[in-house]
């Protein structure tokens, strides 16, 4: 099964990607449409997993063998937050105060 | 005495403990050497000349520590560990000023262990290529050849090693991206076991597939850097409990009692003629030398590379979902409505291969299509697995090349994304199975580029394949070192 232009764009829409971005109207149609013939392509080439009878098969997730025991539940102090807190909203391209800005949403 | 740059870690170690070379003497040598090769090869991405002499003097001042398997040396890591007060940019626009808070803990181990990070290098964007071409930064070129790739995701590690900027660096592996950089730069390589390894403050890329690993000029030092680097860590629930043998005092092996596998599926396959010339000579090497060699078949393995983009995508396009522009990394500021700020950023900030990845992942992902390919490539996960539980059986160690075809030229590939994704054949099955894999070089083919072979081994046993590695070191021809000016 090839994956066509309409659902590279409905994936597109689902990722929050826009594949057109910052071009013009005569180069945003070739550049869609070869963004979505090397991903048909691809998906193509992806189906000869159904060569392999998997009937009866679980998945596998993770190849860790062992499964990993959780470790202690045991209280510790609480962090320095202030300080961990200022060094981590520092890094957020805008801010005010204790809080991150994004656009109006109500 | 050779020079500082071209010692290896051992060898250095040995003059730091018997204080006949400073700290500081064998760091400011490597960031000479960095300053002189890096016009030619684009290693790194950032150096960390202030931080590294200081502390570099600091332990001249306090004297050797023996105890610190790692003390003195000078090191590099991909930049894709979190190293507080340093860019860690994942060789993403994305990340491109975005400095972490915290340490990833290899980082801590190798701290530590007393090694010192004196540069952070180049990688495909999110660790996401073979070639380092899709970094969005810059490509990095094989040292060997400057016309080529240096082979990636770790493909700055790779290079800076063999240019001799560090005696060794530390890369990641979710595919092949420290086995195939290696490979192609002439330098050993090594990807752990899944969980033998911290993954805490380590960009994200497909979290059942990546581990941290060395990459060095010996064996040996490749063993040393994983002996520092390995055991379980409360902040990563993935990492093993298992206790950690010693990596650093090897035994030796006869060549006589060591049978390796070699998988039809790769060896019986296309190579261009000159590695297929190496990899010949290579096995004669072995044969000669007492190793028994018989076919061990992986039978799944064909079916690896439509697996591995599968599942490599779909954690990919869930790891990379974090980046929405609202709490680090790029933002583009003119949307006035959120999601069109999280399009705008994403859109802008990540490059092309990394937004191809997250469509396949969120493609496979997506109801309609889960049972079809995410599912289905999980069910091939575990056959694949159990192909090389199997193979464990027949054989102590599977032999497997890298690459069919040496180092390409720059831009053989990248308009033809499914192509490159081939190429990985021989590499990701490991990543798929979580057992350990060290790649190390057979010598020169006739084009004068490095040809590698790969050593695997079952889940955890790192030990005995470093201590079948030492052997194989010892029967190829050594390297001699790459011409650069």
């Amino acid at each position: 099964m090839g994956a066509d232009r309409q659902t590279v764009l409905a994936m597109a829409a689902l990722a929050r990607l826009d594949l057109a971005r910052g071009l013009a109207p005569e180069e945003a149609e070739p550049r869609v449409a070869k963004i979505a013939s090397e991903f048909s392509q691809i998906v193509g080439y992806m189906d000869i997993l159904n060569e392999v009878d998997t009937a009866g098969v679980a998945p596998l997730y993770s190849p860790m063998l062992e499964p990993q025991l959780p470790r202690e539940d045991e209280p510790r102090p609480r962090p320095q937050t202030d300080a961990k807190a200022a060094a981590i909203l520092e890094a957020a391209p805008r801010r005010s105060g204790r809080f991150f800005v994004v656009p109006r949403v109500v | 005495m050779p020079e500082l740059y071209d010692l290896t870690l051992e060898a250095a170690r040995e003059l730091l403990l018997k204080r006949e070379v400073k700290v500081e003497e064998l760091v400011l040598a490597s960031l000479e050497r960095i300053r002189v090769t890096e016009p030619q090869v684009s290693a790194c991405l950032a150096t960390r000349e202030e931080e590294a002499l200081e502390l570099a003097r600091d332990m001249d001042r306090e004297g050797p520590a023996p105890e610190k398997i790692l003390w003195g040396l000078p090191l590099s890591a991909k930049d894709v560990f979190c190293l507080p007060g340093t860019p860690t940019t994942a060789g993403s626009r994305m990340l491109e000023n975005y400095r972490p808070t915290f340490e990833a803990t290899v980082l801590t181990k190798l701290r530590e262990a007393g090694a010192i990070i004196v540069c952070k290098t180049n990688l495909d964007e999110f660790a996401m290529g073979s070639t380092t071409e899709f970094s969005a930064y810059k490509p990095t070129r094989n040292p060997w050849n400057l016309a080529r790739v240096p082979g990636g995701s770790s493909g700055g590690a790779a290079a800076g090693v063999a240019a001799r900027q560090v005696p060794g660096g530390l890369g990641t592996d979710t595919g092949g991206s420290i086995r195939q950089p290696a490979a192609f730069c002439g330098c050993v390589g090594l990807k752990p076991s899944y969980g033998r390894v911290s993954r805490y403050g380590i960009v994200a890329y497909g979290s059942s597939l990546d581990q941290a690993g060395p990459l060095t000029r010996t064996v040996a030092d490749a063993g040393r850097i994983l002996s520092a680097i390995s055991g379980p860590d409360g902040k990563d629930s993935t990492c093993s409990n298992l206790p950690v043998p010693d990596f650093v005092n090897l035994a030796s092996r006869d060549p006589r009692a060591l049978t390796l596998g070699l998988p039809p599926e790769f060896w019986d396959g296309e190579f261009d003629p000159a590695v297929r010339e190496a990899l010949d000579r290579a096995l004669a090497e072995l044969r000669d030398a007492g190793v028994t060699l018989k076919s061990v078949s992986l039978p799944r393995v064909p079916y690896g590379v439509a697996t591995y983009y599968i599942l490599a995508s779909a954690e990919a396009s869930t790891n990379l979902a974090r980046y929405d522009g609202v709490r680090y990394g790029f933002r583009a500021s003119e949307s006035s409505e959120l999601a069109g700020l999280y399009r705008d950023s994403r859109s802008k900030g990540l490059g092309q291969e990394a937004q191809r990845r997250i469509l396949l992942g969120t493609f496979v992902l997506s109801s309609g299509y889960y049972d079809a390919y995410y599912k289905k490539a999980a069910q091939i996960r575990r056959l694949i697995q159990e192909d090389f539980v199997k193979a464990f059986g027949e054989a102590d160690f599977i032999l497997a090349p890298v690459s069919s075809i040496p180092p390409w030229p720059f831009g053989a590939f990248t308009e033809d994304p499914l192509t490159q994704y081939q190429l990985d054949v021989m590499t990701v099955p490991l990543n798929l199975a979580g057992c350990p894999g060290l790649s190390l070089p057979v010598g020169l083919g006739a084009d004068g580029l490095p040809v590698g072979v790969q050593l695997w081994g079952p889940s955890f046993g790192e030990q005995g394949l470093l201590e079948a590695g030492s052997l194989l070191e010892k029967i190829f021809p050594p390297l001699p070192a790459p011409p650069l000016k």
